[in-house]
């Protein structure tokens, strides 16, 4: 097995070289060393086609969840040019901004499949904007490798072939977080609010069979993210030992937490991976995210400071995965070009056979046969006061 | 429990009710003497709450006030309500007078444009961003009252609420102005002929009714802390139905009818479900129709054929 692995690695070095060379790159190749690459390419036989082209971008930059949508840009931004400068390319980034709106991730979606120059997407970011670009890419065999988007039903439904995640899906962290609540937070009662959105609904679903299966009593309502009071649902939801909130909306989750504290209540808030902000900074609460702290990852050390360098700190887990994911995509454009001239099929395909030896989330990462991302697993953090979040060891 | 709890609502759903009520004011005012419903009306006191927060980030930000909180409230309630006074003059002057003798659905779109208007420069200028008044260190001061805590902010809210109601009436019942206001709102064409400058009295109107939404707007910030630029839709929307309930045109209805729809969210979001606080309570506003089309307090409008 071991040995497989390295002969593979090697012939992937050699043929990503040659590669490099057959785009006319000149740069001093390190490229296989220090960071991502490695992909299942079958071999890497003579100068590769003329390998340019972009990748298009879909995040909310503006809106509601302009504060990630920002950190998944950069991101993006950040592993394109890295993998041009390292591979002598020349991909290029078309931006979409669909303001966590499934309405307008469909128009944006309709914009990226008429520009031919578009090879691959990444993103959406919401769930529930997956569902609505995923007929319009799934038409045009278009690859799209979201980095954020976790409800279950998007893989395993098998309705979006040219789909595939970098983090793990919901199936996932509704018993994470379940099993957290009960065993390490010793919760008797557990208050659980929805958004009403597709996302939410599946999660406090999931959340809720692992927190009964514990034998903790379950309370459940659900809110309008529209609704900017929450006073009265608060007063129910104070009693509780843990009130959990799968919501999108940080600062709603904020709003939350102030008025479970302004009414005297001790309970403790845990918020969803959607929460994972810097405008949820409520002491004592917890965060659950589809991505670790990469600060916290030794490999991934250069990246951060490089990425740092360019565009500032980071306070999300919604930028790192995107880098992943991009990557994956210009692995898979790569790896395709060879071959002959790039078809959108053709990458969508390749996408789900890409392997990244080292991401920058740490480790392996490859996908299943449902286009999810193998092993994947939930991270836990703490809210520390300031703002600032602690990894919590599970 | 239950007492506690049956408190603790009715301290919810008052501090909801005066925001609502104020709203609906400058709803009802507006309609009174022109007949029209102001949807720009919702966007004037998104406007105030934004004047509101950048006062208080320009006088150092809730964290390290530059004055004593009670100056620095006083200023941010003074500026917003100038600078929304202000926007509803000129959103009168520019979209709605010269479209005073067309028919009425003529300026019913135009305010409807005009808060699309508002909504997009808002969202340029501002940006999309939640923005926190973190004021959340002033809540926690406050009384206790049969076990309920009742934060300073919350009577604050309350109290400026019915004083500023307060003080309108007065307006309207002692004052020329008052007088005029109620003349011209009766039959305009008449008014005009007794010598009352019709002009002036409605954009005294939209001045006054802008006025209360600025005010709604920072009394918003101040208690629900996050302000951003869709936020006058939904208030608008919850101000609007409180008018129609306590009877468009009316005064003391629209305050009637904003306490009773903050009231009715804050218990039904408490005793049945948050899911269904809309739909209870746009279910109080058809049946308020179906039984008083003319609303709670709202007198029927008698016309001569």
């Amino acid at each position: 097995m071991r040995r497989a692995a390295t002969l593979l690695s090697l012939a992937l070095v050699l043929g990503l070289s040659l590669v490099a060379a057959g785009c006319g790159g000149d740069d001093d190749d390190e490229a296989g060393g220090d960071t991502t690459t490695a992909a299942t390419t079958e071999d890497g036989g003579g100068a590769a086609a003329d390998c340019t082209g972009s990748i298009g971008v879909m995040a909310p930059i503006t809106g509601d969840a302009a504060s990630i949508g920002e950190e998944q840009l950069n991101f993006t931004k950040f592993a394109v040019s890295q993998y041009n400068e390292e591979n002598g390319t020349s991909f290029e980034l078309v931006e979409g901004d669909t303001q966590l709106d499934p309405a307008q991730a469909s128009t944006v979606a309709q914009r990226f499949v008429s520009d031919d120059d578009i090879l691959a997407v990444i993103g959406p970011a919401g769930s529930q904007e997956v569902e609505a670009v995923g007929p319009i890419f799934t038409r045009e065999n278009l690859g799209f490798v979201g980095a954020s988007a976790t409800a279950t039903a998007l893989t395993e439904s098998g309705d979006l072939p040219t789909f595939h995640r970098v983090v793990p899906n919901d199936a996932a962290q509704g018993p994470t977080i379940g099993e957290f609540i009960a065993e390490e937070l010793d919760a008797q009662t557990v208050f659980i609010v929805d958004d009403q959105t597709s996302y939410s609904t599946g999660l406090a679903e999931s959340a809720t069979e692992s927190l009964e299966g514990a034998d903790v009593t379950v309370e459940r309502d659900s809110v309008n993210q529209d609704q900017s009071d929450f006073s009265a649902l608060v007063s129910r939801a104070a009693d509780a030992d843990v009130v959990f909130l799968p919501w999108q909306l940080a600062n709603k989750g904020q709003v939350f937490a102030q008025q479970l504290q302004e009414q005297g209540s001790d309970a403790v808030v845990f918020g969803s991976d959607g929460l994972f902000s810097s405008d949820f900074t409520a002491e004592g609460a917890y965060v659950s995210s589809f991505a670790p702290d990469i600060t916290a990852i030794e490999s991934s050390a250069e990246l951060v400071e490089a990425y740092e360098a360019e565009y500032g700190e980071f306070t999300s887990t919604f930028g790192p995965p995107m880098h992943a994911a991009t990557t994956i995509a210009l692995e898979a454009i790569t790896a395709v070009c060879e071959e002959g001239e790039p078809t959108r099929e053709a990458i969508a395909e390749q996408i789900g056979e890409t392997e990244l030896e080292e991401s920058i989330l740490g480790g392996p990462l490859a996908f299943d046969e449902n286009g999810d991302v193998e092993g994947a697993q939930f991270y836990i953090f703490r809210v520390l006061g300031g703002g600032e979040y602690e990894p919590v060891d599970a | 429990m239950d007492g506690t709890f049956l408190l603790q609502q009715l301290v919810n759903g008052l501090t909801l009710g005066s925001v609502y009520a104020l709203i609906a004011l400058g709803y009802s005012l507006v309609y009174g003497i022109l007949k029209l419903l102001n949807f720009a009306h919702g966007e004037v006191y998104m406007i105030g709450a934004f004047i509101g927060y950048f006062v208080l980030i320009g006088l150092g930000g809730p964290e390290d006030l530059a004055v004593p909180v009670a100056v620095a409230l006083t200023l941010m309630f003074l500026a917003a309500m100038l600078g929304s006074g202000l926007l509803g003059v000129l959103i009168e002057r520019f979209a709605y007078r010269r479209l005073r003798n067309a028919p009425r659905i003529a300026p019913l779109i135009t305010a409807l444009g005009v808060a699309f208007f508002l909504q997009s420069s808002a969202l340029l200028l501002f940006g999309a961003q939640f923005r926190s008044y973190g004021t959340f260190q002033f809540m926690t001061g406050g009384i206790e009252v049969a076990g309920v805590r009742i934060s300073t902010t919350r009577i604050l809210v309350v109290v400026a609420a019915f004083s500023l109601m307060i003080a309108l009436t007065l307006l309207v019942g002692r004052t020329t102005l008052g007088k005029a206001m109620r003349a011209t709102a009766y039959d305009r064409e008449a008014a005009a002929m007794m010598g009352i400058d019709v002009d002036r009295v409605i954009v005294a109107t939209f001045l006054i009714g802008s006025i209360l939404a600025g005010a709604a707007g920072v009394m918003f910030g101040l208690v629900f802390f996050s302000v951003y630029h869709l936020m006058g839709f939904t208030a608008g929307l919850k101000g609007f139905t409180a008018a129609v309930v306590g009877g468009i045109g009316s005064i003391p209805g629209a305050m009637l009818g904003g306490l009773l729809i903050g009231l009715a969210e804050a218990f039904s979001a408490a005793y049945i479900s948050s899911t269904f606080q809309d739909l209870i309570v746009f279910s109080i506003l058809i049946a308020v129709m179906l039984f008083r089309p003319t609303g709670l307090l709202g007198k029927a409008d008698i016309r001569k054929v």
